[in-house]
């Protein structure tokens, strides 16, 4: 195999990583702030119900998460499993990343000194005013941190998507490393995790940046 | 919480699974979904279940495609039939979920039948293997007994680390080793070897002269570690397919199609089992 | 009448902070309310601005029903109602409780606009006007945390005013700056009073305190001890638990 054609094989790989990164992050991002606002709920089993998901989700390796997704149909149900794999690598993604960030968002709500929203309280904002008005955009900038490393995590997470031998670049490294008898894919494949997390830290660090107007 | 009893269900019977215990749920019920009102005639979808990670028996090619003796020969299988050919590239640990889930029809991928043999459905045997010891030329490891005391590196879940474990097979040998190393890879292995952090590599002799090839001064013990047959395994029952894919296979064998796909893979030419009736 | 507070009681588990109160606030009148520290007057201010439910009593501002006990159960307007109360009163806390994300003119100008749904353009010009009068003409465009306490007050009472409420609370306000930035909030106050601002101000300042206001009430243990002119309070006080805390204040 010649050098150009491991590094085109490979592309694709990176493409699939880049793919399930973005799609975990756009599915996980939001509904981390719904598990949120379900652990925080007023409704005890609701809220009890979500620490449970949290537990679990946090409590077990994504990598078995992952298998369960994709598997769980036939060995629960007995459902006969397509060859798609993507599905079942969102769901276990998304729901394991959201469980995380859930835990994010809650830090960085639990942190907010009550003045906030006693103050807004006064000035007569309703309740979903004072939290998107006033409340998240401090809540962003306090947990902005956090989720920086989250998101670095989630880049170099996605290799855990061969145990479903989805052919991200981790797989594809693997695979041309067996068949060449060669460990440049794995060097490839490490280049390529370090510069996706620079340029992630180089963007968070935007952000962040954009933000320190107040403290 | 239904939901999360379920998922706590799921994952212990995963893990169950994945433990290589016998608690395989013998799923008559997707067999039948899966195999049901099929025709077997042109057009019919094969999904050729495998592992990319096994050269040169199924892995990437020197164009990062598809490629190897197993899928060479599926897909000659399919073009015999006139069936479609689809590949299912799985991860070595989640094969039998895959096998029993119907995301794929056969486990064909260098798959040892021995000692699996109540396992799955099995075809005819198509080709050979041996796992044999891997040394550095130059080493004082002379003999199977020379192993006592040393390092030896294997492969997660292949059948030289399965023979390593079985109390029937080389067990007792590998009590004698130093340890047994067991790595992601066989590449990863080999750069073991080479670095001197293992002092032996139990392998398929397929695929340890696969590794060996543009290297110098590494050779096989003379003692053989073992030897084992590869066919292609089934799901328990589905003898319909199991016939039609032995039926192309010795025809295949009979037109020179097997031989001819089997000049393209030299480090594995000699192993391969099948002779056409001319030559018996 | 602009707020009617009668029989008020409040308790934080076992403990009574607030055990009988009456307060009475006319239009244009300054009152200050002092007393020791865990004496209920901050509660008391929590409570009229809704911070804190009642256990008992009645809250009436201009007339309108807040909140009401019948039975010994305490019930609370509608939330349309509560609504449309709360736009009659303004609070301006210790800790200032600026939003730190926001300019200072949109800090002031933000409820207004987003809350009242008043004309922006007019909003500004007022809010504009407001800074003016605080002395921080030049401090629009910046951030609360480049502004000393003091400016980051005076900002607070900027923001409460834009709403104009017809009784603005004071809950310690110079409690958290230093002496020399404590004046200037004074003096911001204490022109307010001249213009018949209705105010009630919780403070530990009483020569402002006496200067200021045209009602004092002294408050200890949950009770309102006594109040009156600040003349006749700070220089003639009748009970015993006055004199004592007002010695201790000058000692």
């Amino acid at each position: 195999m010649t050098f150009s054609t491991m590094l085109l094989t490979m592309g694709e790989g990176m493409l699939l990583t880049i793919l399930l990164f973005a799609l975990t992050l756009i599915g996980s991002m939001p509904l981390g702030m719904v598990v949120m606002f379900m652990e925080k709920s007023r409704i005890k089993p609701i809220a009890w119900l979500t620490k449970v998901y949290i537990a679990i989700m946090r409590g077990t390796p994504l990598m078995l998460q992952l298998l369960v997704w994709r598997f769980g149909p036939y060995y629960l149900f007995g459902i006969s499993i397509g060859s798609a794999k993507l599905p079942a690598l969102l769901i276990g993604f998304i729901l394991n990343y959201a469980a995380y960030f859930a835990e994010i968002y809650r830090s960085g709500m639990d942190s907010m000194p009550v003045g906030q929203y006693e103050a807004a309280g006064i000035l007569g904002y309703t309740k979903i005013q004072t939290f998107f008005k006033i409340i998240l955009p401090q809540v962003i900038k306090r947990v902005l941190p956090s989720v920086t490393n989250e998101v670095i995590t989630l880049v170099k997470d996605t290799s855990l998507a061969s145990v479903l031998a989805y052919a991200e670049v981790f797989s594809i490294a693997k695979q041309i490393s067996a068949s060449q008898t060669s460990f440049i894919p794995f060097v490839i494949a490490g280049v390529f995790y370090f510069v996706a997390n620079f340029i992630v830290a180089f963007i968070m660090e935007r952000i962040e940046k954009s933000m320190q107007y107040y403290k | 919480m239904k939901k999360f009893i379920c998922g706590i269900l799921a994952i212990s019977s995963i893990a169950l699974l994945l433990s290589g215990c016998s608690a395989k749920p013998d799923a008559p019920a997707s067999s039948d979904a899966a195999t049901e009102a099929r025709d077997f005639g042109e057009g019919m979808v094969f999904k050729h279940g495998f592992d990319l990670d096994y050269p040169p028996y199924s892995h990437l090619d020197d164009n990062g495609e598809v490629g190897g003796f197993d899928v060479e020969l599926a897909q000659a299988v399919c073009d015999y039939y006139g069936w479609k050919y689809e590949a299912v590239p799985f991860n070595w640990d989640a094969k039998d979920a895959e096998l029993n889930a119907g995301s794929c029809d056969c486990i064909w991928s260098g798959f040892t039948r021995n000692g699996r043999e109540d396992d799955y459905c099995w075809s005819i045997d198509y080709s050979d293997n041996t796992q044999m010891i891997l040394v550095p030329a130059d080493s004082d490891i002379k003999t199977l007994a020379d192993l006592s005391g040393k390092v030896v590196g294997v492969q997660t879940a292949t059948s030289a680390y399965d023979l390593l474990q079985d109390e029937e097979g080389q067990k007792p040998l590998c009590d004698t080793f130093a340890s047994l190393e067991v790595f992601e890879t066989y590449t990863i292995a080999f750069t073991a070897l080479k670095s001197g952090a293992i002092d032996a590599i139990a392998i398929d002799v397929t695929t340890g002269q696969f590794l060996m090839n543009g290297e110098e001064g590494y050779a096989f013990l003379d003692e053989v570690l073992g030897s084992e047959q590869y066919a292609i395994g089934f799901r328990k029952g589905d003898t319909e397919l199991r016939d039609k894919v032995n039926e192309a296979l010795t025809a295949l064998v009979e037109d020179g199609t097997y031989a001819e796909i089997g000049e393209k893979y030299p480090d594995i030419k000699d192993f391969l089992c099948l002779k056409p009736s001319s030559e018996q | 009448m602009v707020l009617e507070m009668t029989n008020i009681r409040k308790h934080f588990g076992d403990l009574e902070v607030l055990k009988d109160i009456e307060l009475k606030v006319d239009n244009g009148e300054v009152v200050s309310i002092i007393g020791p520290s865990g004496s209920g007057k901050s509660t008391l201010l929590r409570c009229a601005t809704f911070l804190e439910r009642i256990d008992g009593g009645e809250i009436k501002y201009l007339d309108k029903t807040a909140a009401s006990t019948k039975d010994n159960t305490v019930v609370y307007a509608g939330k349309k109602q509560l609504k449309e109360i709360k736009k009659s009163f303004g609070l301006v806390f210790q800790q200032f409780n600026l939003f730190p994300h926001y300019s200072v003119l949109k800090n002031v100008m933000d409820a207004p606009v987003s809350v009242l749904g008043r004309n922006k353009d007019e909003v500004e010009k007022e809010a504009r006007e407001l800074l003016d009068k605080m002395g921080l003409r030049d401090k629009a465009d910046s951030y609360p945390c480049e502004l000393s306490g003091g400016q980051q007050q005076r900002v607070a009472i900027a923001r409460a005013l834009a709403m104009k409420p017809d009784i603005l609370f004071f809950d310690e306000p110079t409690s958290a700056l230093d002496p020399e930035l404590t004046l200037e909030v004074l003096r911001i106050i204490k022109q307010l009073a001249e213009e018949k601002m209705t105010m009630v101000i919780v403070t530990h300042e009483m020569s402002f305190a006496r200067a200021v206001s045209n009602r004092v009430i002294f408050m200890d243990g949950g009770y309102i001890v006594e109040q009156g002119d600040p003349e006749e309070v700070f220089g003639n006080p009748k009970q015993e638990r006055t004199k004592q805390f007002l010695k201790n204040y000058e000692g």
